[in-house]
């Protein structure tokens, strides 16, 4: 598991958006849309500003890194 | 849905399938073309390998077109463009098979100094470019279950 988590299913789901939405919305697949979700992959920087843009709020509200 | 095909609850992509068709249809039909050959060779038999490469290389093809299209048509997920994570993938899985395709060549040219025929060395080196693309599409699928 990577040492960074994120708040991306519960700001995904809070907005009704189903991995396949939010994939097509960002430009990742929903089987990487999962992996992040699971915290087996890390995003670009470009996505994962996107992903903090979509949702409104702060990059480091979204991803979150741990010690 | 095979489980083969999914990782924890996630259905695996329509890229996954592929590589995974490819994968074993290349092990299955170059393997068969390659037994064959070298129960020729062991049989002092000649002739037999054109008929079989051609054989070999219509099966995988139509086996290839058809597994894409029936993967096309029941996968739940669409065909798109790689998206960042599976072009890393792609380019680690390529960068090894690159490598494993410069080490075949190689051993296959030197075939020729141990003695060996103009399609022994053919024969070499189309096994260089079989476990070259093998070695790919096969890193391509265990870095799927890796960061899946």
């Amino acid at each position: 598991m990577l040492p960074i988590s994120n708040r991306v299913r519960e700001e995904r789901e809070a907005r009704g958006l189903t991995q396949s939405q939010l994939g097509d919305i960002v430009g990742l697949t929903r089987q990487t849309i999962a992996a992040i979700e699971q915290r087996r992959y890390a995003p670009s920087l470009e996505i994962a500003f996107r992903m903090a843009r979509l949702f409104g709020v702060p990059l480091d509200q979204l991803f979150t890194w741990e010690e | 849905m095979l489980e083969i095909f999914n990782i924890g609850s996630v259905p695996m992509s329509p890229r996954y399938k592929s590589a995974l068709l490819s994968l074993a249809s290349l092990a299955i039909g170059y393997g068969w073309y390659f037994a064959s050959l070298f129960a020729d060779y062991r049989a002092g038999v000649h002739g037999h390998q054109a008929v079989h490469l051609r054989v070999t290389i219509l099966a995988i093809a139509l086996v290839q077109i058809l597994g894409r299209v029936v993967i096309a048509g029941t996968s739940s997920d669409r065909y798109g463009p790689m998206d960042e994570r599976e072009i890393v993938f792609d380019w680690r899985a390529t960068t090894i098979g690159y490598y494993l395709l410069l080490a075949g060549s190689l051993a296959a040219m030197a075939t020729l100094h141990a003695g060996a025929q103009a399609a022994d060395m053919a024969n070499a080196a189309l096994l260089a470019i079989i476990v070259a693309e093998c070695a790919r599409q096969g890193v391509f699928l265990m870095l799927h279950h890796r960061a899946g």
